[in-house]
């Protein structure tokens, strides 16, 4: 398990934590073999379905990171279980892993009972999505190319 | 924008109901719909799926997701059990939750079948495979 809890206090609001992201990231953002699973798969018109996949999950994963920044900053619980749900959903099928990892425990945690650990997960949330990004991007033009 | 209107037979038996909020599952399913030879009607979320079914039952399948926002994939399967003109819809409920009580829930509200995310290209090719099969046997019993 990627994600661990390290405190039995995070609720503990009087000691904030010193930001030690309570995660290691050793591996890379994005397992390949998963997202070549799909090239057997066409699109209806002829064209590469994994780039228009990529296309598809950079523009809704970055609209679903701006719900869930804008979840925490409201406490709203609701908003950003729902957005952290799909987000992981796409991530683990394109093999965005850690994405998905993150985005399930986000899923979890109550941003009103645990608002440190809340940031930071947005916060390797953020920084694995741009991760991504560069990956994916990279990917995107070898198969155009 | 789409009309649902009353088809022929032969069109309104090809035609598959898909509700994601995922516009990558959306889109993969979509494809994999219209690679089976159906045609795919996709809704955004749930309420949309709602909506559409309020006023079209010719749907060979549906397939739904589980999480999605204002009304979820479970509910509509409620739903669609509970209306006679759409009660003889396969439904796959597809979703990212890991809880095998959420897998027997939905079969006790009507699922014909359950895909927990992750699945393989394969996997989803075979459960829509399977769904829109179940269909036809289901047709040709009767």
């Amino acid at each position: 398990m990627l994600f661990e809890q390290t405190t039995n206090n995070e609720n503990r609001e009087t000691n904030p934590l010193p930001f030690a992201p309570p995660v290691e990231i050793t591996s890379d953002a994005i397992d390949l073999e998963t997202l070549n699973a799909f090239d057997g798969l066409q699109a209806d018109d002829g064209s590469d379905l994994v780039v228009e996949l990529i296309d598809l999950y950079l523009q809704d994963g970055s609209e679903r990171i701006e719900a869930i920044k804008l979840a925490v900053a409201k406490a709203d619980g609701k908003s950003l279980k729902v957005a952290a749900h799909t987000l992981k959903g796409s991530s683990s099928s394109l093999g965005a892993c850690h994405v998905a990892e993150i985005s399930a425990t986000l899923e979890q945690v109550d941003p009103v009972e645990c608002p440190h650990r809340v940031d930071v997960l947005v916060e390797l949330l953020s920084y694995e999505f741009a991760r991504v990004k560069k990956v994916f991007g990279v990917e995107r033009q070898r198969r155009l190319a | 924008m789409k009309t649902f209107g009353m088809k022929s037979d032969r069109t309104t038996s090809r035609r598959v109901l898909i509700a994601d909020d995922d516009p990558v599952m959306r889109h993969l399913i979509t494809t994999i719909v219209k690679q089976q030879e159906h045609d795919p009607v996709p809704a955004n979320d749930g309420r949309e799926a709602y909506r559409i079914l309020q006023s079209d039952s010719q749907f060979a399948a549906a397939i739904l997701d589980m999480a999605m926002p204002f009304l979820e994939g479970l509910d509509l399967i409620r739903y669609m059990r509970s209306e006679k003109r759409l009660m003889r819809i396969p439904i796959m409920l597809i979703t990212a939750e890991q809880d095998i009580k959420l897998m027997a829930s939905s079969f006790t509200a009507g699922a014909t079948a359950f895909l927990p995310k992750p699945f393989t290209p394969e996997q989803l090719q075979s459960a829509i495979r399977m769904l829109l099969g179940n269909r036809n046997a289901t047709r040709r019993a009767a």
